[in-house]
């Protein structure tokens, strides 16, 4: 019980930790409030012929891009920062788990980047003059809290590849807008061809996007939407769960290659 | 039972180069290592840069996986045991990294000491203490980057004790530290050691090695070329003077003919500004000096003195010759 406790104060410390280092930094902030209130204007011009219903659906979206991109750029990256630092091998060295601190980490970038849906929810409201209603507010919030939940477990997985890899940066910023097309965040998936339908399944950003979208327009029923919360549920239960090995094997090969100091390009 | 043991240890980094036809390329860091340390010693591992003691301490700290040999820490396997190992362990490497610069040095200790499950009430407790040792309280709410780099690896430090450890790996505690942030560090050093911690401090300053520890590992390209107390390893040179004479430039030439002497035992260049000491490890003492400024007829010498051997002369006759 004392060890269930004093992992949940790690856990903390990180989600501190990683929250006053991000305020400071630039480009976090460009992540979470200035991208997604372009990529909200640019939808709201594309969708303006098709009526006010779309404006939560750009919303939502919107707000989707900026966690996807905070948890993809700055949840692995704050392991590309810890390099830079030279804190990634005392992280590595101290009796903590790692798993316990990159989990307070990613939920620190992703708890921030709820920002962007306030702030597309702000400029499209109060600046665009769109008037917006949530369809069913409270299975909104329990399906963003479940997506939440589901995002930061996936940047679990992403966030070992970091560690692995010192030039794994450079190689997510491939993953951005494909994951914004098959997440089906700012249009929906039925405009894509067919077979990439079940790609779309097995990301669970996109069962966050469907259940967002369906609780904020009320296209989805409520057994519906906690159908989704089920799947995204599984999901994260497979990554937490799988992550355990995942580390201990990551980490031991990173100690074995002697890539723990290596600062990547 | 001893602190640190160590059995034969091995290190080789590969890397790999091409594309279609991939290249790998095996570079051994540490061939073979083998020494024990007492608990309650301060012991030391000396060499030149790239002898292979910061890839050693990485091995021991449970950085890196040793490709041969094995070594314990308080009867636990390093790599078997790693995560026994690393609650009775601290470490600091050299250089100012290793901390987060933007938050202030009470905001790094919090964080750390959750890092090694130090409690609430033991954490409040302790980091006071820690500060004070360091020297740096009534400076910890300030932001690192603002730190003078004594200031950071006085930090380093702080940080390394958290959790109060038995055992404590320094690796060039005094790197790049300006002569009053390193005296202090020693200082420090010292304290740790009358506190019982057992200690491994890795440095290339013999004054810093032969003040400090109890006994001395040379290290030089990956093996242990010598092991003894610093007294013992200073008699290995008691039969031998050293002659420096200055000089201002000194082709490779002579220095080629200067070590074919038959009475010249060890030679070293030392750069001192604009000038190089020669420096003449010689039996033969004051009588040697003519024959080499014979040798040396057409340069420009500066003072030429004759003295006894110190550490750094068994050193240099150890690790053979000029360091990098």
């Amino acid at each position: 019980m004392k060890r269930l406790f004093l992992n949940w104060n790690i856990l903390a410390r990180a989600f501190e930790i990683e929250m006053r280092q991000n305020l400071t930094d630039g480009f976090v902030v460009f992540g979470i409030l200035i991208q997604p209130l372009i990529v909200a204007f640019m939808a709201l011009w594309m969708l303006k012929g098709k009526g006010a219903d779309n404006a939560i659906f750009v919303v939502v979206g919107s707000g989707m891009t900026g966690l996807w991109t905070t948890l993809l750029f700055n949840g692995g990256n704050s392991i590309t920062g810890e390099r830079g630092n030279g804190t990634l091998e005392p992280l590595v060295a101290s009796p903590a788990s790692m798993r316990v601190v990159v989990y307070g980490k990613v939920l620190a970038n992703v708890t921030q980047s709820l920002l962007s849906m306030i702030g597309s929810y702000l400029l499209i409201s109060l600046v665009m003059g769109y008037p917006l209603t949530l369809a069913r507010p409270g299975l909104f919030v329990i399906s963003l809290l479940v997506s939440v939940a589901s995002l930061v477990s996936f940047g679990l997985i992403l966030a070992s590849l970091f560690i692995l890899i010192p030039d794994f940066a450079r190689m997510v910023n491939t993953l951005e807008f494909p994951i914004y097309i098959l997440g089906g965040f700012l249009f929906p998936i039925a405009l894509l061809p067919g077979w990439t339908t079940p790609l779309s399944y097995i990301l669970t950003p996109y069962w966050a996007a469907v259940a967002l979208h369906g609780a904020a327009q009320g296209t989805l029923e409520p057994l519906q939407i906690a159908g989704t919360w089920g799947i995204m549920a599984v999901f994260s239960l497979v990554y937490i769960l799988g992550s355990g090995r995942l580390y201990r094997v990551i980490l031991y090969k990173a100690r074995t290659d002697a890539t723990l100091d290596i600062v990547g390009n | 039972m001893d602190a640190i043991t160590v059995n034969h240890l091995k290190r080789v980094f590969k890397s790999t180069d091409g594309i279609i036809k991939r290249t790998t390329k095996e570079v051994v860091a540490v061939e073979d290592v083998s020494f024990e340390i007492r608990q309650g010693e301060l012991f030391g591992l000396l060499g030149p840069n790239g002898a292979g003691k910061t890839t050693s301490v990485k091995m021991l700290t449970t950085l890196l996986i040793p490709s041969g040999g094995s070594a314990s820490i308080l009867g636990l396997d390093v790599v078997k045991d790693a995560d026994q190992v690393r609650p009775r362990i601290g470490f600091i490497f050299g250089g100012e990294r290793g901390l987060y610069w933007r938050l202030s040095a009470l905001d790094n200790l919090r964080y750390f000491a959750s890092l090694y499950y130090v409690d609430e009430a033991t954490s409040k407790k302790r980091i006071p203490e820690l500060l004070e040792l360091v020297g740096l309280n009534g400076r910890e709410r300030e932001k690192v980057e603002g730190y003078s780099r004594g200031m950071r690896q006085r930090l380093h430090i702080a940080r390394a004790l958290l959790h109060d450890p038995e055992v404590l790996f320094l690796d060039e505690p005094t790197m790049g530290l300006d002569p009053v942030g390193a005296r202090e560090l020693r200082a420090t050093v010292m304290n740790l050691q009358s506190a019982n911690k057992t200690i491994l401090l890795t440095t290339h300053y013999m004054f810093e090695a032969d003040a400090l520890c109890q006994r001395i590992a040379v290290i030089n390209k990956g093996k242990i070329v010598a092991l003894d107390t610093p007294s013992k390893l200073k008699e290995n040179v008691q039969d031998l003077s050293v002659v420096e004479i200055e000089l201002y430039g000194i082709p490779q030439e002579f220095i080629d003919r200067i070590k074919a002497l038959e009475f010249v035992v060890e030679v070293s260049i030392e750069n001192r500004d604009q000038r190089q000491v020669l420096q003449v490890h010689t039996p033969k003492g004051p009588e040697a000096i003519p024959v080499l400024i014979e040798n040396l007829n057409g340069l420009r010498l500066g003072r030429i003195i004759t003295r006894e051997p110190t550490l750094e002369d068994a050193y240099v006759r150890l690790v053979g010759g000029t360091e990098d």
